[in-house]
């Protein structure tokens, strides 16, 4: 076919760009799926202890946070790890996914580097159809990794059927969003367009997927569960009835959107998108003349976005609130479990399960706040790579006046984005009237300190060591194993303790303590100075 | 043996008419200069001339073959040069080059030719593109070109950002490549450039020819004046009908 013309080249010249890439990250999958699943022998020792813990995910508001819940009758380590792990993994792999074939599609095209390659003997086609070809090679070959290194590990309850729907359900997942990013690749006319359009539909599945997972079995919205896709993937029920449908469901489903998006490929110029990129003013506000406008105007489109995704994000987990309620009603179980009753039980057994949940939600919340505004951050830096500080310095701004817009913009973030997932906490369980306004929020601005500790990291990063500046993300990764994970998986708690989000009291649940708080910000406050100060010494430049 | 052959060829995005109607051809053989001031059109003109776009009227050809249907076959023969090159970061200069052959199928030039050209231009092969210069990168996609056994050279300001004797060797390769039988459509806003490589020119203005000949011609019609008073004169009619 004339049109996918130069393929096995071009294949071989993706391999040869993703070298290390991608092999990092298929690395660190298969190493952090292994390492977790031994653990989950020593974690549970007898079979009560598992019951236990899938007593409490039964309730709605964990199935919404990891999904559905199966086979209580039969519990073995393998089918809780299955259960507590896979929601993550998929997010995890779904990401990989979208970051691949942007990098290799409409970010390529946007730098004009793919009009270079198009001048060659190579097809409309080839650059998405290889793209999408090597994706499909990299999950599959991630499914066979994880599947294999499941089964040798050998816990208790591991099976080679379950330990193939897992991975393979991460690998179907996986490579319908790279059709999925494909798509979005042909849609927008940037790479950072296409990045958030990819995100945002990722967003709206794993919503879906929530309410549709909190929702009994016999109503609509569980319907939910089976359109996300992120939803569908969860359905194999692994270690327990191990079902095969939901994959080449999966797979189906990729194909015609990846159908679609060389359609949309085969017909468009080459460097527009479908959705055309808008003209703007003539003439800079005097508002945007100012280095501060200048600054926020950079920046403004992700602080709304992320402003907007947090108030939804919040919403959709105060309406897991109003479900609580209901779910203790029904479930003696869950009351005996507790050790009360009587009336009134419900409503108090209803409002500490509400409790617990906010101090768990608020955390993954608060972690999630990180990112935009680390994102803001980078900015910085990112501009720095693309060459674009060197006219600004050329004029006289001066560079620590530059940094500390930034930082003052993004410190105003870390505050704002836990704020805004608060409100829409609070506001979304209204209906169920279990929590207080003012306590949510008390909640969860006592994130704000740890939130901006990471933005101290990442000024200091970006200061000193400007080439690290991904650390940043390495330590938000840890954040979320040790404080989000680890108390599902029994890690001791100084491992917690070592991020600044284990540091925090989690309010409703744990006692105020002004002294975390105080001793995160000086922190905080100490890193920014001297990232401030070295940044004003340090060279400009792409490297 | 028309190499390119352009005919009524316009092409808009949405409302804006980046070209209205364009002739040209361009012989085997032969060095054309495509002039003309900035968003004149002569980018878009290659890009369709490419298949990167698709033209909204009119014909593209290229070796009697339709420039868009037939882009694949057609660019075994086309080596391409953007003015702005835009290279992985990751790669070495020596990769890209190596990649850009890679492609060029069955009419792979030899190990040789590509080191000689990498000599001839000086340039570090082993460096990552991220680390080049603006020129360096130039150079890349240079050598990439002229390494290559293409019959038609499309060269979009090629020697934006190299130094004078990097120009003056890329100036003596174009008249080598001339000798050799090869066809080369040159779009360029140095002047001297086209008046020492340029067989025949020709100048657009807002999507449309302004004025196209040989050398001789041009020189003819110039009365004396010097050819960049002449161009000038044809680049700044425009200003004065904007202004006016
Ligand atoms: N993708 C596009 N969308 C909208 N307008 C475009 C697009 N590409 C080019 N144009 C417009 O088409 C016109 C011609 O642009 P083109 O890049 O061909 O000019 P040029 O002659 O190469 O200029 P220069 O000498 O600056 O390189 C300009 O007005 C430009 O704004
Ligand atoms: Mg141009």
């Amino acid at each position: 076919m004339r049109a996918k013309a130069g393929g096995l080249p071009y294949l071989k010249f993706i391999f040869r760009r993703e070298r290390l890439t991608t092999p990092i990250w298929l690395l660190s999958f298969l190493l952090f799926s292994t390492g977790i699943t031994l653990a989950y022998t020593h974690l549970f020792a007898t079979p009560e202890d598992m019951l236990l813990m899938a007593q409490t995910m039964t309730n709605p508001a964990m199935q919404a946070l990891v999904g559905p819940v199966y086979g209580l009758d039969s519990l073995t380590p393998a089918m809780l790890m299955a259960q507590q792990l896979l929601s993550l993994m998929t997010i995890t792999v779904v990401i990989m996914n979208i970051f691949l074939v942007i990098r290799h599609t409409r970010a390529d095209e946007e730098q004009g580097r793919l009009e270079m390659l198009r001048a060659l003997p190579i097809g409309r086609l080839t650059n998405p159809a290889a793209t999408l070809f090597f994706a499909f090679l990299t999950n599959l070959a991630l499914a066979l990794i994880i599947a294999l290194g499941l089964l040798a590990t050998n816990i208790d309850g591991m099976q080679a059927a379950g330990a193939f729907l897992y991975a393979g359900s991460l690998g179907a997942v996986g490579f319908l969003f790279a059709a999925i990013a494909l798509l979005m690749a042909q849609l927008f006319s940037t790479a950072r367009g296409a990045l958030t359009g990819s995100f945002v539909v990722m967003g709206i599945f794993y919503i879906m997927r929530a309410f549709g997972d909190m929702s009994s079995a016999d109503s609509s919205t569980h319907l939910l569960s089976f359109i996300s896709p992120l939803g569908l993937g969860l359905q194999v029920s692994s270690f327990y009835q191990n079902i095969c449908w939901p994959l080449p469901v999966l797979f189906a489903q990729a194909i015609v959107i990846a159908v679609i998006a060389l359609l949309v490929c085969r017909t468009r110029d080459l460097g527009e998108g479908v959705i055309p990129a808008r003209t703007g003013r003539q003439h800079a506000s005097a508002f945007l003349q100012t280095p501060l406008g200048f600054t926020w105007r950079l920046v403004r489109g992700n602080f709304i976005a992320w402003s907007i995704g947090m108030l939804v994000i919040g919403a959709t987990y105060g309406s897991v609130i109003g479900e609580i309620e209901q779910f203790v009603q029904t479930n003696e179980m869950f009351q005996i479990l507790l050790g009360i009753s009587g009336d009134g039980a419900e409503q108090a057994i209803a409002g500490e399960v509400a409790a617990s949940f906010v101090a768990l939600i608020m955390v993954v919340m608060a972690m999630i706040a990180v990112v935009p505004v680390i994102l803001i951050i980078s900015r910085l830096r990112g501009e720095e790579k693309q060459g674009r500080l060197e006219p600004i310095f050329a004029r006289s701004i001066k560079r620590q006046h530059l940094v500390l817009l930034y930082t003052i913009i993004a410190t105003l973030g870390s505050a704002w984005f836990i704020l805004c997932a608060a409100l829409g906490l609070y506001g979304a369980s209204i209906p169920s009237g279990l929590l207080d306004a003012g306590e949510t929020i008390r909640s969860a601005l006592m994130y704000a300190p740890a939130i901006l500790t990471l933005l101290g990291l990442a000024v200091f990063l970006i200061g000193l060591l400007p080439k690290l500046t991904g650390l940043v993300w390495l330590v938000l990764g840890y954040s979320f194993m040790t404080v989000y994970l680890g108390p599902l998986m029994s890690l001791p708690d100084w491992t917690a303790k070592l991020s600044p989000f284990g540091l925090i009291p989690q309010l409703p649940v744990q006692e105020f303590s002004a002294a975390p708080l105080f001793a995160l910000s000086a922190l905080a406050l100490v890193l920014i100075f001297f990232g401030i100060k070295s940044f004003a010494r340090r060279d400009i430049g792409r490297i | 043996m028309a190499i390119i052959e352009v005919k009524a060829l316009t092409k808009d995005f949405g409302k804006v008419k980046a070209l209205n109607g364009i002739n040209f051809t361009l012989d085997q053989g032969e060095v054309l200069a495509y002039l003309g001031p900035n968003g004149s059109g002569k980018t878009t003109t290659i890009r369709v001339l490419l298949g990167i776009l698709r033209a909204t009227s009119g014909s593209a050809k290229i070796f009697g073959q339709d420039a868009w249907t037939n882009a694949v076959e057609l660019h075994q023969k086309i080596a391409f040069v953007p003015g702005d090159v835009n290279l992985w970061p990751n790669l070495t200069g020596g990769e890209v080059i190596d990649l850009f052959t890679s492609f060029q199928g069955g009419h792979r030039p030899s190990l040789e030719r590509r080191n000689h050209f990498i000599k001839l231009f000086d340039l570090d092969p082993t460096k990552k593109c991220r680390t080049y210069s603006k020129g360096n990168r130039q150079k890349v996609a240079l050598v990439a070109a002229l390494a290559s056994n293409a019959e038609l050279f499309i060269l979009d300001e090629p020697t934006s950002g190299l130094d004078p004797l990097v120009v003056k060797t890329f100036e003596d390769c174009i008249l080598k490549l001339k000798s050799e039988g090869k066809s080369i459509l040159l779009s360029s806003h140095i002047l001297s450039e086209v008046e020492k490589l340029a067989d025949s020119v020709v100048i657009i203005r807002e999507g449309q020819v302004v004025k196209s000949g040989t050398m001789k011609q041009i020189h003819k019609e110039a009365h004396g004046r010097t050819l960049e008073e002449l161009f000038l004169s044809e680049y700044q009619t425009k200003r004065g009908r904007h202004e006016g």
